[in-house]
């Protein structure tokens, strides 16, 4: 299956509004909601599938128009079936952001069964004056049932550009069968990384309240040239991590 | 420059590029003013938190740095670089080579070395392309990532691809080994077997870098990362990053 999602948000009355919307099955969107206050618009991105199969493909276009101020919400953790066919799964999502626009991606959560095989592309361009907030938590499989790195490959990519500018150009392959996974270099005894990106100039924040380091969970934080942070962690402990998350979420 | 690749070509004996060779042995030599043995990438946050102890903890600990880390990231834009004729995608280059570096210590460590290295060079070998990427980078065009800088150089020595990759690695991977052996410390009997050991695994991995190109950069060593991050907040530090 092949599911797109466009959409537009713009700017009426001061207000920001989904101004078009496109969706082919599986992926849909809600309505736009105005959770705390009329000045951001939430969107839950829904996908009805259930998870990618084998050769499923899904593509996300987001335009923001100029000071539109916008938050994505996936709905449910992407499961990422076996590659029963040998064809990967795809993601792909593309983003625009006009001047002063800032768009915020809620928690993408990945999770790769065993014998799987996903490959996501996420792109943002932007100008220096808009703001850009990803959080996103690798999974190692399907934990209960005792799934770790069994997954055939598993290759997120994160690019953000502000005209001829990289900010981030952050590649995560993992092809556990080939590579080192266990060494403490790579994961250790650690199963989930979690990648809190805040792109914005003016960001400042509390540098060594995000570094700390226990057996079971360790993050750390990272100023990025000229572009805000990157705050990482390698952990066991999932509802730390999201706990966490959402304190970052409120960009404190 | 052109006399000398004429030169190097007109001679393809052993002797010629034995003694063309040397220039390269003297980069690499661990005196060469650029700075690697400030540098530990990381290595000696995991060195304090006594995961590397032993010299089989630092065999293991630069073979997963070869594979899992240089094989998916420096050692790619050194391939990358080289093969790259055309100038604004040579800067397009470097640009994602900085932005791939998400731990700052380690990005600045990457572009301090750089830059040495053409400071090093540039006053005693000719060539153009280092001296273009100065000039780039005097006008805050770049910021001479050593993995660029290096490919250049041995480019404009006519040394081939796959030399300039395994030299690359090489270097990268000795001068943790050096920096690995003060700070645990072990002995210097110790580090050459290290060394010996390592040389095989780079010639894996140089063959591994010759079939990867952009699309297979990897920060997937996120341990690495994490100790390159927390680096700065060690109580004691003998190296910069």
């Amino acid at each position: 299956m092949n599911g797109k999602l466009d959409l537009h948000f713009a700017m009426r009355n001061q207000k920001t509004i989904m101004k078009d919307v496109y969706y082919q099955p599986p992926l849909k969107a809600s309505r736009g909601l105005y959770v705390d206050n009329p000045d951001n618009i939430t969107v839950y991105l829904m996908e009805s599938s259930g998870g990618l199969v084998a050769g499923d493909r899904n593509a996300y276009s987001v335009r923001l128009d100029e000071r539109t101020n916008v938050t994505l919400h996936p709905q449910a953790a992407t499961k990422v079936y076996p590659a029963y066919n040998g064809s990967p799964s795809r993601q792909q999502v593309e983003i625009e952001l006009a001047e002063q626009a800032s768009l915020t991606w809620e928690r993408e959560e990945v999770i790769p069964f065993a014998e799987s095989e996903f490959h996501s592309h996420t792109t943002i361009n932007m100008k220096e004056n808009s703001r850009f907030y990803w959080q996103e938590i690798l999974y190692p499989g399907r934990e209960k049932r005792g799934e770790r790195f069994t997954f055939d490959k598993c290759h997120t990519q994160l690019e953000v550009w502000m005209e001829d500018d990289c900010l981030v150009y952050d590649g995560l392959r993992f092809e556990p069968s080939k590579q080192d996974v266990k060494h403490f270099g790579v994961m250790g005894d650690y199963h989930y990384i979690a990648s809190v990106w805040l792109i914005d100039k003016e960001i400042e924040l509390d540098e060594e309240k995000w570094n700390h380091s226990s057996a079971d969970h360790q993050v750390s934080i990272t100023r990025l040239r000229d572009a805000g942070y990157l705050v990482r962690f390698l952990s066991n402990d999932l509802p730390r991590i999201k706990k966490e998350m959402d304190q970052l979420g409120r960009k404190s | 420059m052109r006399k000398q690749k004429e030169g190097s070509q007109s001679h393809l004996s052993t002797e010629g590029i034995n003694t063309k060779f040397l220039y390269l042995m003297h980069i690499h030599d661990s005196a060469f003013p650029i700075g690697t043995y400030t540098h530990s990438f990381g290595m000696e946050t995991f060195i304090q938190n006594e995961l590397i102890r032993t010299k089989e903890d630092l065999f293991h600990f630069c073979q997963m740095y070869l594979h899992e880390n240089v094989a998916y990231t420096d050692g790619i834009f050194v391939k990358e670089a080289y093969q790259q004729e055309k100038l604004a995608e040579l800067i397009r280059l470097e640009k994602i080579c900085d932005a791939s570096k998400n731990a700052e210590e380690t990005r600045d460590a990457s572009s301090m070395i750089g830059k040495q290295f053409v400071k090093a060079v540039l006053p005693v070998s000719e060539t153009p392309s280092l001296e273009e990427w100065y000039q780039l980078l005097q006008d805050k065009k770049v910021t001479a990532h050593f993995p660029i800088v290096y490919s250049l150089y041995a480019k404009d020595l006519a040394f081939d691809l796959y030399t300039t990759v395994l030299t690359f690695l090489y270097s990268s991977t000795v001068g943790l080994v050096h920096n690995a052996v003060r700070a645990i410390p072990l002995g210097q009997k110790a580090g050459i077997e290290v060394i010996h050991r390592l040389i095989p695994e780079m010639e894996k991995a140089t063959i591994t870098v010759l079939e990867r190109d952009l699309t297979d950069l990897s920060n997937h060593a996120v341990g690495l990362e994490l100790a390159s991050m927390q680096h700065k907040y060690l109580r004691s530090r003998l190296f910069i990053s």
